[in-house]
């Protein structure tokens, strides 16, 4: 055996792991996910091909445009919320002062905690008659005297609260990534604007976030990629309510398939949802090859 | 911005302003699941508990989940409380009972199966792909990091219907393998970038000296790789230990539930005037303490896999 020739087989040894998960886990269902769409599944019985049928289902379906709806709108509200709230803590701990590495690790600690986990502490921070948010607002006048104010009695409101939520959680990791592409901005262009008598807002408004939109650009597309896929967030705050009015298109998805057993229809949702994604994704990586 | 000026006074005002409103929920769900029944549910709120108790803690841990139904029956804590040291012992015995402290035990089991298998896979992916001479290679690492274009949410329905065929459904091995995959772009790239990093005459000599492949990586490389192999480890764990839709979707009995959704069981018990919010908040710290001591010591390493996810630089 030549010395290349037993090198290719450690390599293929090596790499058969990840390939074996991958072509399980990830490749076969891919594959899958188009197959079932084509089909009727029986509860009993053989599946049956019916061709694009489930698409078209789909595309007539009400309840589809109605959850894809909210989640755009969904994401389209929480993005600006996310996005300010990181850039805000993102140029605070770009100063060099002492305490920055501190501040730093305090935004980004929301981050690790999981879904689930937050979204039942905020929950409970939203409570109707004891939750700590309710009574400062309360303070503040909201809901008027002898009322209960609660938040999940509108749509509006269910969806402004989530959102809270999520920028809480969230922002830490666009904020990192604001950093990231703050200290990639050379100190001259900072110095020589304040030498022409510029002011710090000035400076911020129209030298740094210009130079800023590589990363600004990237931290949005997450947020819309991310705002796709949400689901947790609205099982457990709103568990899609009032009325169904916070369903998200995922959970239409896990509805169609687990609770109603329409496998066919909802591989068809999954699949408008991987295209969704697929092309937000796309775009990001087409933005942000390294250079 | 001047030393000693009004304007770092300001600075420092918005920051721990910032950071006081960022750590409060955390804060609040620690100092609720210790408060005393009465004090916790009031319309007067405590800033620190008058007297703290751990019972909510008791509550939880030693209760069924699969009667979750039956929460409500009065003289709860008389019923079910036990010593702290039968609790402990059950811990190590999860067999026995369907409590949090079994979810608890499977949150663990899945999240130290998935760092283990993923370290293994993609340090060995990573240094075939970065090292090695092999066909394919550029195809194979594009194939590799193709999940990230497709999130594993979307594939949920024939994930199921895999799962159900190879018998994997209801089982922990299945969410070990499903983490696995859907760490492993960042894993393999990770790990590639690491051994890329390191001189190939290091290698070289290796080789010369007679030492083996697997002598190589283990000995030599890996210990240069440390930091490209925390930051994977600890992603491994952020993912698995936060993953909810998978748990939630594909196991189903209680003795198999994770952490995470067990919550939810805890959740649907009790009203308003119960002792819900206690369990809950209680519930709540049992699922972030292992996580917020991991970052307390790996920051940095969060903070580079967390973003790296999302950058790949």
């Amino acid at each position: 055996m030549t010395f290349v020739r037993k090198e290719k087989i450690i390599f293929l040894l090596m790499v058969s792991p990840a390939l074996l998960l991958l072509a399980i886990f990830f490749l076969w269902p891919l594959f899958n996910s188009f197959w079932i769409s084509f089909h009727t599944w029986p509860m009993f019985g053989k599946p049956k091909w019916v061709g694009l049928d489930n698409y078209i289902n789909t595309l007539n379906d009400p309840r589809f445009w109605d959850t894809l709806k909210f989640t755009t709108i969904y994401t389209f509200t929480a993005t600006p919320m996310l996005f300010i709230v990181a850039l805000i803590t993102a140029l605070l701990c770009n100063v060099r002062a002492w305490g920055t590495t501190f501040f730093r690790a305090m935004y980004f600690l929301p981050v690790v905690l999981s879904f689930a986990t937050a979204s039942y502490m905020w929950l409970w921070l939203y409570s109707e008659l004891y939750g700590i948010i309710i009574y400062v607002l309360e303070l503040f006048g909201f809901g008027g005297p002898g009322k209960n104010l609660n938040v999940w009695t509108t749509p509006t409101s269910s969806l402004w609260a989530v959102n809270t939520m999520v920028t809480w959680k969230f922002s830490g990791i666009q904020m990192i990534i604001l950093i990231a592409g703050l200290q990639a901005i050379r100190d001259d262009y900072n110095e020589a604007s304040t030498l022409m008598g510029a002011s710090r807002w000035q400076t911020i408004w129209h030298v740094t976030l210009p130079l800023l939109r590589p990363s600004i650009a990237l931290c949005l597309i997450l947020c819309i990629a991310g705002g796709y896929q949400a689901y947790e967030q609205f099982l457990i705050m709103t568990q899609g309510g009032p009325q169904g009015s916070t369903r998200t298109i995922l959970m239409h998805t896990t509805d169609l398939g687990f609770a109603f057993f329409k496998l066919g229809p909802a591989a068809s949702v999954g699949i408008f949802v991987m295209i969704i994604i697929f092309v937000i994704t796309a775009i990001q990586l087409r933005l942000f090859k390294p250079h | 911005m001047k030393r000693f000026s009004s304007d770092w006074y300001w600075y420092y005002v918005i920051n721990y302003t910032l950071v006081i409103l960022i750590v409060f929920p955390i804060y609040w769900t620690f100092i609720s699941s210790v408060k005393s029944p009465a004090e916790l549910i009031t319309s007067d709120p405590t800033y620190f508990p008058q007297t703290w108790t751990w019972k909510y803690y008791y509550q939880i841990w030693n209760y069924d989940l699969s009667a979750a139904w039956q929460f409500n029956d009065g003289d709860y804590f008389e019923k079910k409380s036990r010593s702290l040291k039968e609790s402990f012992f059950n811990f190590f015995n999860p067999d026995e009972k369907k409590s949090i402290g079994r979810a608890f035990w499977n949150s663990i089991v899945v999240s130290f199966g998935t760092i283990v298998l993923t370290t293994i896979v993609c340090t060995f992916a990573g240094y075939a792909l970065a090292v090695l001479r092999g066909p394919f290679k550029n195809i194979i690492f594009l194939l590799i990091i193709t999940p990230i274009l497709f999130p594993g949410v979307s594939l949920i329905i024939p994930l199921y219907k895999i799962l159900k065929d190879i018998g994997l459904l209801n089982n922990l091995y299945g969410l070990i393998f499903l983490h696995s995959t859907f760490m492993l772009p960042l894993g393999v790239f990770m790990m590639r970038n690491a051994f890329k990093s390191i001189p190939s005459s290091l290698r070289e000599v290796s080789i010369l000296e007679g030492t083996s492949e697997l002598q190589i990586i283990l000995r030599v490389l890996l210990p240069l790789c440390i930091p490209g192999l925390l930051t994977v480890m600890v992603f491994a764990m952020y993912v698995s230990w936060n993953d909810y839709i998978f748990a939630y979707v594909f196991v189903s009995t209680a003795e198999k539930e994770v952490l995470n959704v067990a919550l939810a069981k805890i959740a649907l018990g009790g009203n308003e005037f119960d002792m819900k919010w206690g369990s809950i908040t209680a519930g709540s710290v049992v699922s972030f303490i292992p996580i917020i001591i991991f970052y307390t010591f790996l920051q940095q390493y969060f903070v580079r896999g967390v973003t790296g996810s999302a950058v790949k630089e």
